[in-house]
């Protein structure tokens, strides 16, 4: 007996409802959390607004004077020279954690300006960064945070480099390192897509039911396939990637084989639906020829289909471009794998640069496609 | 001469297509079935190169038994066997002289055939063909380019590449203007009288009184009749049809 | 000039231009942009053997040009040839592709554990003894004895250094069962006791369930001690466990189960939270709705661009921003889900929005209702199919989606099963995969029929 349907609806929105309560616990989600963190997401958006594109030669210049800590420890840096680079510490020397201020004169003008400190044992730790002004000037708050800093009575000292940019622009090293990490990416999607079209399309008229499924082998054989077909296509390649990685190590390769196993899978799926969809006419035709059957295949069964395999393939490398820009995050090598070593260096600009790449190179993948698929019928 | 000894079909989904169905052609007749749609004759022109396989029954052609041919055997007998479709059954984007050529798949050499390399003397056949039907000129263009009348020739032309010595025609002219169906069915008369036996399925009467030297009747898979057309009278016919058949003439409509 | 010399100078100069001019439009672009793409591409990898490749098609473009006004055409097989040869030549570089890396005995020593997928286990009853020994010896050792249940264990001496000879024993067990016999430091770290302490011990013990052996004190039992001199207990386990029938789920099985709930979780609440988004942008980013104005074209094509552009970052690289932004966990994989299937659905939405019949908004605007009338009787019924199949499409791509998010740190069952491949347990990856395929097919299946119904 059917159910009233006001009582179904109630009952279907309860479920829903139920279920959405589920997910959210399940989900862990904190929404308070993200927007107090979200300001965190700011400094990623503006750094990946400004990618890391064009760079100049920068030129580098130290000066550094003696600085013990605590104070008596080591000798003291003799009163500077009142001309030419130098630096002007508030204190001459400092306790532990002690906050003054650094002054830096006739520097290289609108520079950047990294100051640290360096060990007795030639370690360096970075304090701060800051610029200079249009007359090499610069003022900046530091902290004295080398704690043991003078080793058998010499001194840490604090350091300035100066980074004053000269000659023109030319692209960064990211940009080249983007470009080509691009480049392999690319032709992993290309070359998976051609190995795995070479290996699905003639298994595809093995999983397709018109042509295959035929007495007690045709039938096994076209379950076989369909089968292998479906579980296959259900693995999100960087799933298979993850076991290739684990495999074959760490490479393109393995991003490689993963797609192409995974391509093969769909490919073959959505070839032999092609095949099913055929005018049956022609295979009865050529039968009534006496045809051999691999002949009835040759004459009336591709030519109907090529078209569609066509259409299928550059489908295809579509996706598979955009998965192999994100394969490298599992060990499978390209752009992804670059954008990967980029955030766990916390060198945003540079994911932005390969952020950017690959939303310009899938755009393009996308229009390409479309069209040429358009053309084809 | 072609016997058939009480052939029976029944489609795995319980459908009786034939029942008990026997008679013989004799070599050169232009024997033509007649009947309802349903009436189980595009099964028994199926029955005949085995495209479906008889339940019960023998067929006997030239002291062969086709029925009981193993898969080589029966390429041999199907290569002799010439069929015309209703539908056409060609290869709508492949050329025209590939279609006609893959008449002859059953005589050709199997891997330059696989790769799509002919012999001249196939082309020459193949041209010839396409001649004797009237569309040479249109050898090179796709098949889906041709009206229905041209591709139903084409079909003819694929058959002829088989050197048949029966022409099995199922509804040739059913999907075709009355006007073309005369031409189509004059070729396969002008084939019949070059000594090809033709077994043809049609819907109207007025062609059947035309071309036929001899016809069979089915109704529900049973044959209610065998005689010349000369025969079917009134009651003939509406025993065949029903009783609320009208005679229409193809020509007419 | 004769003017097959002529042609082939133009298409030297610039290839395909000589055959552009003789009217092969078509044949001279194809050669202008192949030609250009390999050079650009064999340039870009700078190995001079596949310079070859372009410097063919070149030269075959040239003498093409000549025999093209000579009225001889040719076919392009060759050149296209040489740049897929090259093109592929270099990809097979690129890629690294070396068939010899396929190491078929490490292929199996993965595969055969992946056979008997860690799912469920037979329901084992356990019998577990211990007791307590000090490391290394006081001045003053309490006896190393303990008796609980019926079962008694001792170990003599009552302490011991570090790879000293102890002799154990234990009664009361159960009789003729193999017994594990394993060495527990204080911070609980279990360690092993048999051959070069990197087997376990394993022994039986008599028809009265008995068992005495000797053991030596692990080498590595006071690694972990903060201070190696102070003497603290240790303990000896002795562990049994029987069959009594029945399965029961393992600890991996209880673990993808609930990588699976959080899977599909993850892809509800990411597809609920977008639509929230996606349906007040989809109106915005319709261009039959928002051409009326400068201003509000100017809002349609920067919805639209911004939809453009999340829609070509994939969502795993979002994610890694909010696991850096949320930190590790579903709700950051939930989080990027949510974003990137606002961007795609509201690009499909506003397509449906595009495309509604505008017969039946005339029809009811003819008879006299007012605007929320007609988005009421004549909009929404035309777009509330169509919007609920592609949630439901959607929905199914974020449960595959759902599935990976985890490799990057986003929660659910990618997670688990990285953590799975890093310390090589390919009994519970093969679980995992079970579960994946299970996911998938089944939710394909019922998003199918469910549109199915809808449209």
């Amino acid at each position: 007996m059917p159910l009233p349907r006001l009582l179904r609806n109630t009952l279907i929105t309860a479920l829903v409802i139920a279920a959405f309560v589920i997910s959210y616990r399940v989900t862990e989600a904190d929404f308070p959390r993200l927007l107090r963190d979200l300001p965190k997401g700011r400094e990623l958006l503006t750094a990946f607004l400004t990618p890391d594109i064009v760079q100049r030669d920068l030129e580098t210049r130290t000066i550094s004077i003696a600085f013990p800590i605590p104070c008596g420890s080591a000798a003291v840096e003799d009163s500077p020279p009142s001309q030419g680079p130098r630096l002007v510490p508030g204190v001459n020397c400092a306790a532990p954690l002690e906050k003054f201020t650094l002054e830096g004169f006739d520097l290289q003008p609108n520079s950047e300006v990294v100051i640290r400190w360096r060990l007795p044992n030639e370690r360096t730790m970075t304090a701060i960064r800051t610029q200079t002004d249009a007359k090499g000037y610069f003022r900046q708050e530091v902290q004295a945070r080398p704690i043991q800093a003078t080793v058998n009575g010499i001194p840490s000292r604090l350091e300035v480099d100066t980074l004053t940019p000269v000659g023109g622009l030319k692209p960064s090293q990211a940009l080249k390192d983007v470009m080509d990490n691009m480049f392999v990416t690319i032709f992993m999607a290309l070359l998976s897509t051609t190995l795995a079209t070479l290996i699905a399309a003639p298994l595809s008229f093995l999983a397709a039911s018109n042509i295959t499924r035929k007495g007690c082998i045709g039938t096994a054989v076209y379950y076989a396939f369909r089968s292998f077909f479906n579980l296959m296509r259900s693995y999100d390649p960087l799933v298979m990637a993850t076991v290739f990685g684990f495999w074959l190590s760490f490479g393109p390769f393995p991003g490689f084989l993963a797609l192409t196993v995974v391509t093969i899978a769909s490919l073959g799926k959505l070839f032999s639906e092609a095949v099913e969809n055929i005018d049956p006419g022609p295979v009865e035709a050529l039968q009534a020829v006496g045809a051999p059957s691999l002949h009835t295949v040759r004459y009336a069964v591709v030519p109907q289909v090529i078209p569609d395999f066509v259409s299928y393939i550059i489908y295809h490398w579509d996706i598979n471009v955009r998965i192999s820009t994100i394969i490298g995050f599992v060990g499978g090598g390209g752009i992804g794998y670059y954008l990967n070593l980029s955030i766990n260096d916390f060198k945003w600009n540079q994911a932005g640069t390969a952020i950017w790449a690959i939303v310009i190179v899938v755009w393009m993948m996308d229009f390409l496609s479309a069209e040429v698929r358009k053309r084809l019928t | 001469m072609l016997r058939i000894q009480n052939v029976s079909k029944t489609y795995p989904n319980g459908t009786q297509a034939l029942k008990n169905v026997s008679f013989d052609v004799a070599d050169g007749e232009f024997l033509v079935v007649i009947g309802l749609s349903g009436s189980g004759k595009s099964t028994l022109l199926r029955c005949i190169n085995r495209l479906i396989e008889p339940t019960e029954g023998k067929i006997v052609w030239d002291d062969v038994d086709i029925t009981t041919a193993s898969p080589a055997e029966l390429r041999q007998i199907r290569r002799k066997i010439g069929m015309v479709f209703q539908q056409f059954n060609l290869v709508k984007r492949s050329s025209v002289l590939t279609n006609v050529l893959s008449g002859r798949l059953g005589y050709a050499n199997p891997w330059a055939s696989l790769l799509g390399i002919w012999p001249q003397e196939d082309k020459q056949r193949a041209m010839q063909a396409l001649e004797r039907v009237g569309i040479a000129e249109k050898a090179h263009s796709r098949a889906d380019a041709l009206s229905g009348g041209q591709q139903q020739r084409v079909g003819i032309a694929r058959a002829l590449m088989q050197d048949p010595k029966l022409i099995l025609a199922d509804e040739p002219v059913a999907s075709l203007d009355p006007v073309l169906s005369h031409s189509i069915l004059q070729y396969l008369e002008q084939l019949n009288k070059d000594g090809i036996t033709v077994i043809c399925s049609l819907h109207f009467l007025d062609l059947v009184h035309r071309y036929a030297t001899r016809v069979v009747a089915l109704k529900d898979g049973v044959k209610v009749f065998e005689g010349t057309p000369n025969e079917i009278d009134r009651a003939k016919f509406k025993e065949i049809y029903g009783e609320e058949a009208q005679e229409v003439r193809a020509a007419s409509l | 000039m004769s003017k097959q010399v002529s042609t082939a100078i133009i298409s030297a100069l610039v290839p395909g231009l000589g055959q552009f001019l003789l009217g092969e439009r078509y044949r001279g672009s194809g050669i202008l942009i192949g030609f250009l793409l390999i050079l650009a591409t064999t340039l870009w990898y700078g190995q001079p053997l596949w310079y070859l490749s372009p410097l063919s098609i070149w030269l075959w473009n040239v003498w093409d040009a000549f025999h093209l006004a000579l009225g001889r055409r040719h076919s392009v097989l060759l050149p296209l040839a040489f740049g897929l040869a090259a093109a592929y030549g270099i990809g097979w570089q690129v890629v690294e592709i070396d068939f010899s890396r396929a190491n078929m005995e490490r292929a199996i020593a993965i595969l055969r554990p992946m056979t008997r997928p860690d799912f469920i286990q037979p329901r084992r009853e356990l019998n577990q003894m211990w007791v307590p020994v000090e490391v290394p010896c006081s001045s003053q050792p309490p006896a190393a004895r303990r008796d609980e249940g019926g079962r008694a264990a001792f170990v003599m001496p009552d302490c011991g250094r570090v790879s000293e000879t102890l002799i154990v024993s234990v009664s009361g067990l159960w009789p003729n069962t193999a017994t594990d016999i394993y060495w527990q430091t204080p911070i609980g770290n279990s360690l092993m006791l048999g051959e070069g302490e990197i087997t376990m011990l394993t022994l039986p013990t008599d028809e009265n369930g008995a068992l005495t052996t000797t053991i030596r004190v692990p080498t590595t039992a006071l690694v972990a001690a903060p201070d190696p001199t102070l003497p603290q207990f240790h303990r000896v386990y002795f562990e049994q466990s029987r069959p009594i029938g029945g399965y029961e789920l393992s600890f991996i099985g209880s673990e993808v189960l609930k990588g699976a709930l959080a899977t599909v979780s993850m892809a509800l609440m990411a597809t609920g939270l977008a639509v929230l988004f996606a349906v007040p942008l989809s109106f915005l980013a319709a261009r039959n709705l928002m051409s009326g104005n400068p201003l509000t074209y100017a809002i349609y094509l920067i919805v639209r661009t911004l939809l453009n552009i999340l829609r070509s970052i994939e969502s795993l690289i979002i994610a890694i921003v909010f696991v850096v932004i949320v930190g590790l966990g579903p709700f950051a994989g939930m989080l990027a889900l949510a974003l990137h299937s606002v961007a795609a659905l509201g690009k499909l939405y506003s397509e449906v929005i595009e495309g509604i019949d505008p017969g039946p908004i005339e029809a009811i605007r003819a008879t006299g209702a007012n605007w929320l009338q007609v988005v009421r009787y004549a909009v929404i019924p035309q777009i509330i199919p169509p919007f609920t199949a592609f949630t439901i499409y959607r929905w199914d791509i974020n449960v595959r989606s759902a599935t990976v998010i985890g490799l990057v740190g986003g929660g659910g069952i990618g997670f688990l099963l990285i953590e799975l491949i890093r310390v090589n347990n390919m009994r519970g990856v093969s679980a995992v995969f079970i579960a994946i395929a299970a996911i998938v097919i089944v939710l394909d299946y019922f998003s199918a029929k469910l549109r199915e119904r809808l449209v």
